[in-house]
C-alpha cells in the first residue's frame, strides 16, 4: 500500500515537472520577440484638428476677432 | 506683402502636407493640445511654435542644423549687441536698461526654424506659407525680405522709385539663398558660427565666389585691373547704386497703449564712397560704400540717460553692401565720375557736426585725383613687392636710402593712398 502511494506521488511529480518545463519556454520566446521587434506606440489621433484646420468656413466661424491696434511707430523701421 | 486673414494663417492643405515627411506626424505630436471638436478645449496646452524648442522638436531629424543654430546671428542677434555694447562702453550698470530696451524693440527679430521654413515671421503677423507644408528654401518675399525689407529687400527687388532692382534678381531671378546659403544662415560655416556681427570675419558670401575671373585679373576689364583686381575698392563701390540711409531712430513705450514703438527722423537715399572702417586682410578695400544707420546719441533715452556714452567708438556711416548690383552704374561710366569728384565721396561737409568724431575713420579727406595723374604716376620699383609695410613715408619723407622725397603737391594725400597711384609694376 505504501509502495503504491509512493508510485502515484512519483508519477505526479514527473507530470508536474513536465508541465513546468513547458511553461518555462513560453516567456523566453516572448522576451526574444520584444527585444527584436518593439511594439510601436500609436501616435495621438488628431482627426479633429485636421477636420477644423482644413475647413475654411469653420475657421472663419471660429476665428477670434483680431483687434488690429494701429502702429504708433513712425518712419522706416 | 499683403496681410493674411486670420483663417488664412492657420488653414492647412492636408492633401499636400500629409504626403510630406512632416505630414507623417500627427498635429498633437508637435503642437500638443487635444483631439476634440471644441476649439477652446482642443487648444488648451497647445504649443503654437514647436520650433522655439528646436532640440526637442527638430533635432531628431535635423541634427546638424539644430546643433549649429543656437550660435547663429538669426538666433543670437549678436550683431545688435556688438554695436550696442560698443557705443555704450559696455558699462555693467547700464545693462538692465539696455536689456529692457532690447527685449521690447529688438528681440522681435529673433527667428525660429518655423519662422523661415513653415510660416511668416511673427513680427510681420505670422501665417502659414503653404498650408503647413515645410519649405526647405524659405520663400523670399514672405520670409527673408519680410524682415529684411526696408533696405535690402527694397533695393534687391527694385522697389525704390526710379532705381532698378539688383541684376541678380532682375535678370537671373536669384533669390536670397542663392548667395546666402543654408549653412551660412544656420551658422554652420567657419565665418558664421558664433559670429558677433554680420560683417565680422571674412566676407561670406563673396562676389568673387562666382565672379572668380575678376579677382584673378583674367576678365580683361581695365577698370578691374586698375583697381587692384578688386582688392582696392569693394565691388559695390562700382556696381551698386543709390541706396537708403536713415537718421535718428528713437524707441519708447507708448503712454496710451503701453506698446513699444519707434520713430525715425529721416529716411533718404544716398550714394557715398567712404574709407573702409573695417579694413583687414579679409576686407582689404580702401574704399567702400557707406550707409547712415539710424542711431543717435539719444536713441535709447526713454530707458535711461547717457546709455550711449561711447557713441564715437563706431561710425554712423557704416560699411555697406547695397543689394542693388548693376553692371553699368553712373560711377563706373567714366573715370571722372569718381576721380576728382568730391560729390560722390563722404567728405566731412556731408557729416553732421555731432558725428564727425564717430566717422573720422570713414570720412574721405583727400579725394582721389584726376585719372591723368594716376596714369602718369611713376610705378614703384619691383623690389617694393617684398616690403612688409605699406607706410611709404617711412622712407620717402626723409629720403632714406636715396628714396625720392614726397613732392609738395602730395601733401594733401594720406600715407595709405600712395599705392593707389604708384602701383607695383
Amino acid at each position: 500500500m505504501k509502495l503504491k502511494h509512493i508510485s502515484v506521488y512519483l508519477v505526479g511529480m514527473v507530470l508536474l515537472s513536465a508541465c513546468a518545463t513547458a511553461k518555462a519556454e513560453s516567456p523566453t520566446a516572448t522576451e526574444a520577440l520584444t527585444a527584436t521587434e518593439p511594439v510601436p506606440t500609436s501616435a495621438p489621433e488628431a482627426g479633429e484638428c485636421v477636420a477644423c484646420h482644413t475647413n475654411k468656413e469653420r475657421l472663419i466661424e471660429t476665428a477670434a476677432p483680431i483687434v488690429e491696434a494701429e502702429s504708433e511707430s513712425k518712419g522706416v523701421g | 506683402m499683403a496681410p493674411l486673414e486670420p483663417w488664412e494663417k492657420v488653414l492647412v492643405d492636408n492633401e499636400t502636407f500629409s504626403q510630406t515627411d512632416h505630414g507623417e506626424l500627427t498635429c498633437i505630436q508637435c503642437h500638443n493640445g487635444t483631439n476634440v471638436a471644441d476649439k477652446e478645449q482642443a487648444h488648451a496646452g497647445m504649443i503654437v511654435s514647436p520650433s522655439a524648442q528646436p532640440q526637442e522638436f527638430c533635432g531628431e531629424c535635423h541634427e546638424e542644423e539644430v546643433a549649429a543654430y543656437p550660435n547663429s546671428l538669426h538666433n543670437t542677434q549678436a550683431g545688435y549687441w556688438t554695436a550696442i555694447n560698443a557705443r555704450n562702453g559696455n558699462i555693467p550698470e547700464d545693462h538692465p536698461a539696455l536689456d529692457e530696451m532690447f527685449g521690447n524693440h529688438c528681440a522681435t527679430c529673433h527667428t525660429t526654424c518655423g519662422e523661415c521654413h513653415v510660416s511668416q515671421p511673427k513680427n510681420v503677423g505670422g501665417g502659414l506659407f503653404s498650408g503647413h507644408v515645410f519649405e526647405a528654401t524659405p520663400p523670399m518675399t514672405r520670409s527673408c525680405t519680410a524682415c529684411h525689407g526696408s533696405r535690402v529687400g527694397n533695393e534687391f527687388l527694385g522697389k525704390n522709385e526710379g532705381i532698378a532692382g539688383d541684376v541678380h534678381f532682375r535678370e537671373a531671378r536669384m533669390s536670397c539663398v542663392k548667395c546666402h546659403e543654408g549653412a551660412d544662415l544656420h551658422g554652420m560655416t567657419e565665418e558664421t558660427a558664433s559670429a558677433d556681427h554680420r560683417l565680422s570675419g571674412a566676407e561670406d558670401p563673396k562676389c568673387t565666389d562666382c565672379h572668380a575671373e575678376v579677382a584673378s585679373g583674367a576678365d580683361g576689364i581695365d577698370m578691374h585691373t586698375q583697381h587692384g583686381d578688386g582688392a582696392e575698392i569693394s565691388c559695390q563701390v562700382c556696381h551698386s547704386v543709390t541706396y537708403t540711409s536713415c537718421d535718428g531712430c528713437h524707441v519708447a513705450i507708448s503712454e496710451t497703449s503701453g506698446k513699444p514703438f519707434f520713430e525715425t527722423e529721416a529716411t533718404y537715399t544716398t550714394f557715398f564712397i567712404g574709407r573702409n572702417p573695417l579694413q583687414s586682410e579679409d576686407r582689404p578695400y580702401k574704399y567702400v560704400p557707406v550707409r547712415h544707420v539710424p542711431v543717435a546719441t539719444t536713441s535709447y533715452e526713454f530707458y535711461g540717460e547717457n546709455l550711449l556714452t561711447n557713441f564715437d567708438s563706431l561710425p554712423t556711416w557704416v560699411y555697406s553692401t547695397p543689394h542693388n548690383i548693376q553692371r553699368y552704374t553712373p560711377q563706373n561710366a567714366t573715370c571722372e565720375a569718381c576721380h576728382g569728384n568730391p560729390e560722390i565721396f563722404l567728405t566731412a561737409d556731408k557729416v553732421k557736426e555731432t558725428e564727425l568724431a564717430a566717422n573720422q575713420n570713414v570720412i574721405v579727406n583727400a579725394i582721389p585725383g584726376p585719372v591723368e595723374m594716376f596714369l602718369a604716376a611713376m610705378p614703384q620699383p619691383a623690389e617694393h613687392a617684398d616690403l612688409v609695410t605699406d607706410s611709404c613715408v617711412t622712407c620717402h619723407e626723409e629720403g632714406i636710402r636715396n628714396s625720392p622725397i614726397v613732392p609738395e603737391s602730395h601733401l594733401e594725400f594720406s600715407n595709405d593712398s600712395c599705392s593707389g597711384c604708384h602701383k607695383l609694376p
